[in-house]
């Protein structure tokens, strides 16, 4: 079989891994939260787009924006009423209580949508080229990856508020004496994060089935890439995703499919005990 | 009242209340069922259920079961176990200690059916487990264990056999199974019946549970170009499967997904997608047993019922086969005129009934071997069944 082939497949899945970990890498590098609701916000994500395309039949592109508009008032929400209570406490604390908040988004999205499998069920069709045969929906979802990751990039780079996220992450006292409001940053990022994982979910709903039991499989993929990729920028969730996303694909290929998650677990090893700041990662956020 | 006279009275009220229970207890029947209702198997634990309860009605109302002349009511006692097999040990032991059940039905699965078969065996108390297919569950010498099952094998080698006649230039097969007991078995039992009838397996690997992208194994499969593809997995994963195998252009004349179409909500994923897929199943509502006996005097009187029951959905095996589970055990103490537990185990082990379900008859390990399971396939969106002959309603189509 190609190379070519492989290394499409593996661009096109990391692009849609690196859409995974970004809201994780962000809450994780800014607030020093490990949040453990970033699974079952992009499965919450997949779910509200695939009922309002099948209540609508609207395409889930333009079902997109809505759906993380409601994911970010519901992470500014949980991060204000809630997470700021604890976020100055140690990371076990704060890992505690995403955990515990997760476990209910979890069972309430079980016990209102069923584990059962859903899928926007659109034929896109597929492009052939170069002997490369590559889906159309699984294109769209790599062009609105890079295109949230770049979107989210410049925010961070130039307006007000992406300077504020940045700086309260440089240091929180200092950023506070400037008159930032830390809580209201905390939750503005938080809100942030959780819009990428509802954005990330929209996608999926077009590539993948959507139940209830994905949520702990993304949550451990954003976990790995961002170990891979390093945290403190936007660059490591992409770096990272695309990474795992490529040597996954050629390990299927290689060493065979029950074996590619396995070398994706070995090289985060690997990476934590001789780069534990990851790939691209700035030093002194591992 | 002297005090003697009245020891007298208390004694006599409390033989007389004695009685009383023994008299009411040997007119019901006591079935026992530790069933996940909660946790992870809770969906297959409420089907289990939800048929347990529908027999119970039918067969309540129609006055009960003829056990040596007189007629018995049934009552099911359950607990949930809440998908944690130890305690569906400990709740086994209380059934039997406790609530004095004289028969009791085995939870969802082969690892779980393991564990209560050990208690039951202990206790000597009849076993009927009526969703674990594993051979390694009743090759452990239990003598009060049965199974409406057949065994995985059974499956493969009747499908190597029946693709091969309708399709004689079949030659090399793909299997790609997922890394989890029934898949996994399943997987391998085909790979073996494929060599031993003669074909090429030409590849033959396992994706690991928690796979989300099958595109690395596909895009080798689609290279080899096999005449048929076998994957197995669960829903989710046989909905992904089918939709990469679209998406990366992999054509094959066969493409059977395990247990994929046996359950409702894989072609309510794929649509059209689904079509042309083929799988084995140990029933289907489709296959259309009639004048049999049981609660249900065939299988459309079962479908008409379930409708109702379950406000409109179709069922599955796991139904199928729970439900006709109890009209085994209603026949076994039927035979043996008693529910003494050791004459129902011998009754059990000489069934040979047609239900609903279809055949029944336990072979030496308390497996079902009496069963020609149900190949289907996924045309214009119906499920049609094409083996066994007796039953078929359709005949098999190509994907290419």
């Amino acid at each position: 079989m190609g190379l070519a082939q492989i290394l499409a497949n593996g661009v096109v899945l990391g692009t849609l891994y690196a859409c995974i970990a970004i809201g994780f890498s962000l809450v994780w590098g800014v607030l020093n939260v490990i949040n453990m609701l970033h699974g079952s916000f992009i499965v919450l994500g997949g779910y509200l787009t695939y009922f309002a395309w099948a209540y609508t039949g609207v395409s889930p592109v333009l079902i997109l924006p809505f759906v993380a508009a409601i994911l970010f008032g519901l992470g500014y929400g949980l991060q204000y009423l809630f997470i700021n209570k604890v976020v100055s406490a140690p990371v076990l604390t704060t890992l505690t209580l995403t955990f515990g908040l997760d476990m209910i988004l979890y069972n309430l999205m079980t016990v209102w949508f069923t584990a059962t499998p859903r899928r926007v069920s659109m034929d896109f069709g597929r492009l052939d080229f170069w002997g490369i045969a590559m889906p159309v929906d699984r294109l769209i979802g790599m062009g609105l990856a890079l295109l949230l990751t770049a979107l989210l990039f410049v925010v961070l780079r130039t307006s007000r508020i992406g300077r504020a996220i940045v700086a309260v992450r440089m240091d929180r006292e200092a950023a506070a004496l400037m008159g930032i409001k830390v809580n209201h940053i905390y939750a503005v990022t938080f809100g942030i994060a959780a819009l990428m994982a509802g954005a990330a979910g929209s996608v999926f709903a077009m590539v993948f089935p959507v139940t209830t039991n994905l949520s702990g499989v993304f949550l451990g993929k954003a976990f790995v890439i961002c170990v891979i990729g390093g945290l403190g920028g936007v660059s490591g969730a992409l770096v990272g995703g695309l990474a795992l996303g490529i040597i996954e694909s050629f390990a299927g290929v290689l060493i065979g499919p029950q074996n590619a998650i396995t070398v994706g677990f070995v090289l985060m090893l690997v990476l934590l005990i001789v780069r534990p700041q990851g790939l691209v990662g700035v030093k002194g956020y591992e | 009242m002297t005090p003697t006279k009245r020891i007298q009275a208390i004694s006599a009220a409390l033989a007389a209340l004695a009685l009383g229970t023994a008299a009411s207890a040997e007119d019901v029947l006591k079935i026992g069922a530790p069933l996940a209702l909660t946790g992870g198997l809770a969906d297959e634990g409420h089907k289990q259920e939800l048929v347990w309860k529908m027999w119970t009605d039918k067969v309540n109302a129609a006055g009960g079961i003829d056990v040596g002349g007189t007629k018995m009511k049934v009552e099911i006692v359950e607990y949930d176990y809440q998908t944690d097999g130890q305690r569906a040990g400990q709740l086994a032991e209380k059934l039997i200690n406790d609530d004095e059940v004289d028969v009791l039905m085995a939870p969802f699965g082969s690892g779980h059916t393991k564990i209560v078969a050990a208690v039951a065996e202990r206790y000597q108390i009849p076993l009927v487990a009526c969703v674990a297919s594993s051979t390694s569950v009743y090759d452990q010498g239990f003598k009060f264990l049965f199974g409406t099952l057949a065994p995985n094998t059974g499956m493969t080698e009747a499908m190597v056999a029946e693709f091969k006649a309708k399709m004689p230039d079949l030659g090399t097969v793909a299997i790609y199974g997922r890394d989890d007991v029934f898949p996994k078995s399943m997987a391998t039992a085909t790979s073996d019946s494929a060599k031993a009838a003669g074909l090429e397996v030409v590849y033959d690997e396992l994706y690991p549970v928690g796979a989300i992208d099958h595109s690395a194994a596909l895009s080798t499969i689609k290279s080899l170009e096999p005449d048929w593809i076998y994957m197995t997995g669960y829903t989710q994963d046989l909905i992904l499967g089918r939709k990469q195998m679209q998406d990366l252009g992999i054509e094959a004349p066969i493409i059977t997904m395990v247990t994929g179409p046996a359950y409702k909500e894989f072609t309510d994923g794929l649509g059209e997608l689904a079509d042309g897929v083929t799988s084995s199943t140990w029933w289907h509502h489709a296959t259309g047993y009639t004048d049999v006996a049981g609660a249900w005097p065939s299988t459309d009187a079962f479908y008409q019922d379930f409708l109702e029951a379950s406000g409109g959905e179709d069922p599955d095996y796991v139904h199928g086969s729970c439900a006709a589970a109890l009209d085994v055990v209603a026949d076994a103490a039927s035979r043996a005129g008693t529910i003494e537990p050791v004459a129902m185990r011998d009754a059990l082990a000489a069934t040979d009934m047609e239900t609903f379900y279809g055949p029944i008859k336990f072979g030496g390990n308390g497996m079902n071997q009496g069963r020609e399971m149900p190949i289907i396939q996924v045309q214009g969106g119906e499920i049609k069944i094409l083996y066994p002959e007796n039953i078929a309603n359709a005949g098999m189509t190509f994907l290419k």
